[in-house]
């Protein structure tokens, strides 16, 4: 595929522009799906998600059905979640414990492991010789590793280690995994939705520091009343503590990282505030990571590691799994992910945080989810298919890192620090090129 | 000496929620609430549960106290969300209205419902449906809602649902 025709990035010109086709044709998407979901390292889950033997949890990577399972030892595996024998969804719900799957159509049985345990009416099915020697256990994924609890898979084999996947962004999921010596879950309740728009719209709001003030002001008039009338029935939220993500706020309020193979952080500095559940454990935090990492934990952080995973440290903490469904559809499972024991009142708070803005029951994600939606219908609009949403910060961005992620040791491969007003977006550049490194199948990931 | 709620007063009470939402009349509809009602649409913890506990596990929407039912009334009608503008159409139809239990100054309610929603932005019609369950008080002589859970049984959200179509 010739990617030029969709991203165009000449930097010695100051040019990187994205053909508004992208998003929109056929042929692009299927080629996404072969090249990205089906043929690298995408986001599974999280171990705690199947923590106990025999336990296993369901998911997707590009169209193909997964389950994720622990075996009696404990050990984790990843399998297409199809029988052998016709093809049928082996696995029927989002998670559950299972010693044995047998499939509801035919009755063939796996264990936990994925192995072959039976075939119904083996001796009486007068099969060949050239069927009894082949094997009949499930098809484990090429590829199937775990960094600090977040399971990855891929489908094609001929891709580098995880971890040199995950590159220096591995220290970001660090500052996740390290805010409790327990580990990480996922708070019980799932929140599932769509929207008619294209998988990179997520991708891009995620990590899109300049829409804020402008797709949120319903929710900053909220704030600006929970200030003016106190009420204790009322949470208090993170952004009404903090001045950083605001038009008239002075100084150095955060900035972005860019990583190899199109993972990317925005951040902004919150403080140490008890608006933020994790405040209770501040003191604990420094004295066994240091100030440095654990002021990074109280920062806002928006972070996707490059297809489907993004952790949104900002209102609350978000966990999301962007699965692409069609060029203009896509569906989102997001869960609150949370330090293992923490106190009562913490969850509390985090979990009425979340509520308060995400979800497309809240009072933020819809104002961005909907937007998603009035670009996909602009994109038709290819008078002028290149768009201009990727020049802001083309002269601020510089290679490696800067004096805050020195403070936990971290090389991006590009970096921009910012005040309130500069709203990065050369960090998208990172998306786009990786994204036409897999397309014209120059890079294995 | 009060009589204890009828189903004809619960039905009265439930289809003038409806209508208070479903022609926009907000200010009216939060007059329905108690100060600290519990506005409460959990989430599904699997296939055949609902989350429980909504100090520990997430819900959709859950608040206490009316207050934060302003906060949203404000947002859907302030004309800067883009997700509320313009507001969809929506009709509640609000059916198999029971009354539980019933005291002469409270009681519980069941029903069920179903809520049509036109987007008049994408052109599109969605239907969710699910379970009311109320705890009324009486105040005065009127009846307060002062617990209403929603059990939304269709959760795959298509892009958003406000607390006008639920």
């Amino acid at each position: 595929m010739d990617v030029t025709r969709y991203v165009d990035d000449r930097p010695e010109d100051g040019v990187f522009r994205v053909n508004r086709a992208i998003f929109t044709d056929q042929a692009v998407f299927e080629r996404e799906i072969e090249q990205i979901f089906e043929g690298g390292w995408v986001f599974l889950g999280i171990e705690s998600q199947a923590e106990n033997p025999h336990d296993f949890f369901t998911t997707t990577m590009g169209r193909v059905p997964v389950m994720v399972q622990r075996d009696g030892e404990g050990t984790l595996r990843g399998f297409v979640n199809s029988c052998p024998h016709k093809g049928a969804r082996l696995a029927q719900t989002r998670a559950g414990n299972a010693r044995l799957h047998v499939c509801p159509y035919h009755s063939w049985s796996f264990d936990s492991a994925g192995r072959s345990k039976a075939i119904k009416s083996h001796r009486a099915g007068c099969y060949s010789a050239a069927f009894e020697q082949t094997d009949h256990g499930l098809a484990a994924l090429p590829r199937f590793e775990a960094y600090r609890g977040f399971l990855f898979g891929s489908l094609a084999a001929d891709v580098m280690p995880l971890a040199d996947y995950l590159g220096e962004a591995a220290k970001l999921l660090d500052l996740v995994a390290d805010q409790s010596e327990e580990g990480l879950e996922l708070v019980p309740g799932q929140v599932t939705f769509t929207y008619e728009a294209n998988w990179k719209l997520q991708l891009e709001n995620c990590s899109d520091a300049y829409h804020f003030t402008s797709a949120h002001p319903s929710y900053i008039r909220v704030l600006e009343r929970r200030q003016q009338e106190m009420s204790a029935d009322v949470v208090a939220s993170v952004w009404e503590n903090s001045d950083y993500w605001k038009e008239e706020a002075q100084g150095v309020a955060g900035g972005s990282y860019s990583f190899a193979n199109g993972h990317v952080l925005n951040w902004g500095i919150f403080g140490i505030t008890p608006a933020i559940p994790l405040y209770e454990s501040a003191g604990a935090l420094a004295e066994r990571h240091g100030e440095g990492k654990r002021d990074w934990m109280f920062n806002m952080r928006n972070l996707t590691i490059f297809p489907n995973l993004q952790v949104a440290e900002n209102a609350s903490s978000q966990l999301r799994v962007i699965r692409p469904l069609a060029p203009g559809l896509t569906e989102m499972r997001t869960w609150c992910i949370a330090p293992k024991g923490e106190s009562a009142a913490a969850r509390r708070q985090r979990i009425r945080q979340y509520e308060d803005f995400f979800n497309p029951t809240g009072m933020a994600t819809p104002d961005d989810t909907v937007s998603y939606e009035n670009c996909q219908i602009g994109y038709a609009g290819t008078v002028e298919p290149w768009l201009q949403g990727y020049a802001r910060g083309m002269t601020a961005t510089v290679e490696g890192g800067n004096r805050f992620s020195d403070l936990i040791g971290m090389a991006p491969e590009r970096s921009v620090l910012a005040d309130a007003q500069l709203c990065d977006e050369t960090l998208f550049h990172s998306y786009y090129r990786a994204w036409a490194q897999r397309m014209a199948g120059e890079s294995e990931a | 000496m009060s009589a204890p709620l009828t189903r004809a007063e619960a039905e009265d009470l439930l289809f003038r929620e409806a209508l208070l939402i479903d022609t926009q009349r907000f200010a009216e509809w939060l007059g329905l609430f108690t100060p600290d009602v519990e506005f409460w649409m959990p989430a599904w913890r699997d296939e055949s549960s609902t989350t429980e506990d909504p100090d520990r596990e997430l819900s959709l929407i859950y608040y206490k106290g009316r207050r934060n039912l302003e906060d949203r009334v404000m947002r859907l009608t302030s004309g800067l969300s883009t997700a509320s503008s313009p507001l969809p159409r929506v009709v509640h139809q609000v059916t198999n209205v029971m009354v539980l239990e019933a005291t002469e100054d409270g009681a519980t309610v069941s029903a069920a419902f179903t809520c049509h929603r036109h987007d008049v932005r994408m052109n599109r019609s969605d239907c969710f449906f699910g379970r009311y369950e109320y705890q009324l008080v009486r105040q005065d002589s009127a009846w307060l809602i002062a617990h209403k859970k929603i059990t939304l049984l269709n959760d795959t959200i298509p892009t958003v649902v406000d607390i006008n179509s639920i």
